[in-house]
């Protein structure tokens, strides 16, 4: 992302007025939890505040749980692992190699990279194109169970399954160790929460929400994931780090999946998404256990287990969002709105004159098993033409689509975008060559406002910041058209899910749009939208071929609609194209009519 | 070499019988049961009253098996029901259950180690080698179950309508099927699978309020690996435990610990859909 953040101030200044974020907020309210972490010490009792201390360095090791699991949807079980990489690094330095100013960093240094570089490692094996949630699940299942073996086998080293204790480590006061612990939690949440509300942010809610329309917007959702991952290493690391040199003990359990899963407890509890929630989540539950684990062990662990299910079952959000909820009754005013963003005219890109088709596509074939459904798919697209894709259902016009848009998905044939090989690529690189798809079903991100979601549709363009938020959102011509025409425009900060069936339609053609593609794809834009909703697409596509020259793929079973916009139709019959021509050829076939009648060629699969 | 070979029989057909009812749920509901170990806990709590009520030591199967069947429809009527639609929260709340049973076991049959009596002790010559009998019965008990589920799955109403769910659950109910009976009843069966199988292994390990969360993983590892078939995880346990029992033998018994997680994040890497699977 670094290269993005760099070439970001060629393409528009960035000046500090069209930037908001919540620095001031979180400023004050950083200052104020320092203040009261730093008088703490003198009103607690010893045992409270060594037992805080720990808590304080797990809720930050919870807070990039929730980074990962609450915000971007990876349910993790492994960020104990990088909690126990980092105490072990300041456990093995300080028992094997020497102690002194220079060790210590040079231990906190070894436990932050190696963190960084086993988050890497499970990151490239957990996240790319294509893999199940599931499996990212499996390798942050693997990953502690791994880690803690290693410390088994590594003998007198590792100290094994009990551990390693008594190293020396720097003897200071216990409120020295508090301060450290409270001011590291605080500096961890104050840029976890700039960067959660900045626009990069929002990317991260858009993962969760839509993985896929993230992939097909062209943004890296594997990289993203990694670096998050790779981030939240070295956090868990630094903590772990912390948490070796104030108790002098490390033992396996450290690295453990149970401790990974109680992080996840926690946050669950404290709320996810929340970030303050699982802070205090992890400092409650933590202090409770250690002065009920004398007393009431057992029936300690059963109640927070009975909370755990109640709230997964009955408040999957977790406690904080009821806390806010009564706050915000208590406090009249305390809501507050973010501002949707004014929408700008994006600057005109340059577009160089181009010798080649936008699209030729040559022998694309596509089978699933035995199962052929595309074969021998020949055609080219120009600039300027609105080109229908029509036949019965079957016929393999979606799969001919998926091909465009996805260069991992056809079996064979090649694919030139504007003369260049779109070659075996995620979606992300279609998207790059100037592809845009929208899909068959309005696919937004169901809890981020329409302007966030436009927003997220420019990351490709105008890359994210991350630590604040723009206040102006610059959109091409014609998704600004589309959001002014049907009344987007006047829902900005509406969230996507309570948009009416047809805005959302709407909404998922302007972020197609927001990608300033030169080939866009779409797959019955007009399905269950009204006439005069249709009539206004059809316009907008349109104008966009002529005045724009863009080339439009459509696929639609709306003949009428078809035969209105089109300025070229292609009908597949049984995934070969049995015609290309005029709309006039097209409608006057005798072939046409037979196929949709059902009686074309060999018997043909059902009609439209 | 005769004792590895049978080593590696016998400890696939353990793997077997425990992962089965993790994959019952898995395939007729796409829920992950994280409760699972706690189930197999259950099992073997169930075979260690077997032994303090004197009763005979084979009534513990059984014991276990009921046990567990009615407890899990209690919890999918309970838990499970409302989290269809959310699988991965629907993990992390059979978790909290796994973690809701071991604390109960814990109160009533406290922490300490408890040992159940075997059915048949002592070994046998096999294979020119002595080896333990008990190790042996499961096997062919691990045959049994894998024919009875075969069977139940294709043989009877049940399993014809759990396999129209597993397909396409829409058309299924849209078929008048009852796919909620069949969830509740598919819940209740994997659960009596895992206790069942808690019961099995304890002749073999102590018994404590943990006993279930060491095969947790690895069960859950083997069902995806498997693709979610009856034979794919038979052969994955073969393939798995095997290699488990190969490194443990000739490298180390804590490599050995973690073969099955290790090869099985490999493997569905590059086979994402597992082993068996179309």
């Amino acid at each position: 992302m670094a290269e993005h953040e760099q070439n970001h101030p060629a393409k528009r200044p960035a000046t500090a007025a069209r930037r908001r974020s919540d620095l001031g907020t979180v400023l004050k309210a950083g200052v104020a939890a320092l203040v009261v972490l730093g008088v703490a010490p003198f009103f607690l009792d010893i045992y409270t505040v060594n037992v805080l201390i720990r808590a304080l360095l797990l809720a930050a090791l919870a807070l990039t749980v929730d980074l990962l699991w609450g915000y971007t949807g990876i349910l993790t079980f492994g960020q104990s692992a990088f909690f126990g990489i980092g105490a072990y690094a300041c456990a093995l330095v300080f028992t094997h190699w020497g102690f002194g100013a220079g060790w210590a960093i040079l231990a906190l240094g070894l436990g932050i990279v190696a963190a960084m570089a086993v988050a890497a490692l499970a990151g490239w094996l957990a996240f790319y194109h294509g893999a199940s949630p599931l499996y990212g699940s499996i390798v942050t299942l693997a990953l502690p169970i791994v880690l803690t073996q290693v410390v088994f086998a590594g003998g007198r080293t590792t100290g094994s399954s009990s551990g390693l204790s008594g190293f020396p480590t720097y003897y200071w006061s216990i409120e020295i160790w508090f301060w450290i612990a409270g001011a590291f939690l605080v500096a961890v949440t104050a840029l976890a929460w700039l960067f959660v509300r900045s626009d990069m942010g929002r990317v991260l809610v858009a993962i969760r929400e839509n993985e896929t329309r993230c992939a097909y917007l062209g943004i890296p959702v594997s990289r993203i994931k990694i670096m998050l991952l790779v981030a939240a290493g070295a956090i868990g690391a630094v903590a772990g780090f912390g948490y070796a040199a104030f108790t002098n003990v490390v033992a396996p359990e450290l690295t453990g999946f149970l401790l990974g899963t109680e992080l996840l407890i926690w946050v669950a509890l404290g709320g996810r998404g929340t970030l303050i929630g699982p802070v205090i989540g992890a400092i409650l539950i933590d202090v409770t256990s250690s002065y009920l684990s004398g007393s009431l062990p057992f029936y300690w662990k059963l109640l927070v287990g009975v909370l755990f299910v109640v709230v997964i079952v009955a408040l999957p959000q977790g406690l904080m969002p009821e806390v806010t909820k009564l706050w915000r009754r208590m406090v009249p005013g305390a809501r507050r709105t973010a501002k949707a963003p004014t929408i700008e005219p994006a600057p005109v890109r340059e577009v160089a004159p181009r010798v080649e088709q936008p699209l030729a596509v040559r022998g694309v074939h596509r089978h699933f098993g035995s199962l052929q459904v595309l074969q021998g798919i020949d055609f080219v697209a120009n600039e300027g033409e609105l080109l229908s894709l029509v036949g019965p259902n079957g016929a393999g016009k979606t799969t001919l689509i998926r091909c465009l848009a996805d260069g991992y998905e056809r079996s064979g044939g090649d694919i030139k975008v504007f003369g260049r090989d779109l070659g075996r690529g995620p979606p992300d690189r279609c998207v790059a060559l100037g592809i845009g798809r929208k899909f068959q079903t309005a696919n937004v991100f169901a809890t981020l406002t329409v302007a966030e979601c436009l927003r997220v549709a420019r990351y490709r363009l105008e890359p994210p910041s991350i630590w604040s938020s723009d206040n102006t959102l610059a959109l091409p011509e014609a998704a600004r058209r589309i959001v002014e025409e049907t009344g987007l425009a006047e829902s900005l900060d509406t969230e996507a899910r309570h948009l009416a069936h047809g805005q959302k339609q709407a909404l998922e053609l302007a972020m197609v749009l927001a990608l300033e593609p030169r080939i866009v794809l779409l797959d019955e834009p007009t399905a269950g939208l009204t006439r005069n909703e249709r009539e206004r697409i059809g316009a907008i596509l349109t104008s966009l071929t002529e005045r724009e020259r863009l080339s439009i793929l459509l696929v639609e079973h709306d003949l009428d609609f078809v035969r209105e916009i089109s300025s070229r139709v292609i009908v597949l019959h049984q995934g070969k194209i049995v015609l290309d021509g005029s709309v006039k050829e097209v409608v006057g076939s005798e072939l046409v009519r037979e196929i949709y009648a059902g009686t074309a060629l060999d018997g043909g699969g059902g009609g439209p | 070499m005769g004792v590895l070979l049978l080593d590696i029989v016998t400890t696939a057909a353990i793997l077997f019988a425990v992962a089965s009812g993790l994959m019952i749920i898995l395939g007729v509901m796409k829920l992950i049961n994280f409760a699972h170990g706690a189930f197999l806990t259950i099992g073997g709590y169930a075979a260690y009253a077997t032994t303090q009520l004197g009763w005979n030591p084979w009534l513990a199967i059984p014991f276990a098996a009921l046990v567990g069947f009615v407890l899990g429809l209690i919890v999918e009527r309970a838990i499970v029901r409302p989290l269809y639609a959310r699988p991965l929260d629907a993990i992390l709340a059979t978790w909290g259950l796994g973690i809701i049973i071991g604390q109960v076991i814990t109160i009533v049959f406290g922490r300490q180690v408890q040992f159940v009596q075997s059915p048949i002790s002592g070994a046998i010559e096999f294979l020119g080698q002595s080896y333990s009998t008990y190790r042996l019965v499961l096997v062919a008990l691990a045959a049994v179950l894998a024919l009875a589920l075969t069977a139940l799955l294709y043989y009877t109403r049940f399993g014809l309508n759990a396999r129209a769910v597993i397909m396409n659950e829409d058309l299924a109910r849209g078929l008048g099927i009852d796919s909620t009976r069949v969830r509740l009843t598919t819940f209740g069966l994997g659960a009596a699978l895992a206790s069942m199988a808690g019961a099995l292994i304890t002749p073999l390990i102590s018994v404590d309020p943990n006993l279930g969360l060491p095969w947790l993983v690895n069960s859950f590892m083997l069902v995806l690996v498997s693709g979610i078939s009856i034979p794919g995880l038979m052969v994955a346990s073969l393939i798995l435990g095997g290699a488990q029992v190969v490194v443990s033998t000739y490298l180390s018994a804590i490599l050995g610990g973690l073969t099955i997680v290790v090869l099985a994040a490999v493997i569905l890497r590059i086979r994402p859909q597992g082993l068996f699977s179309g």
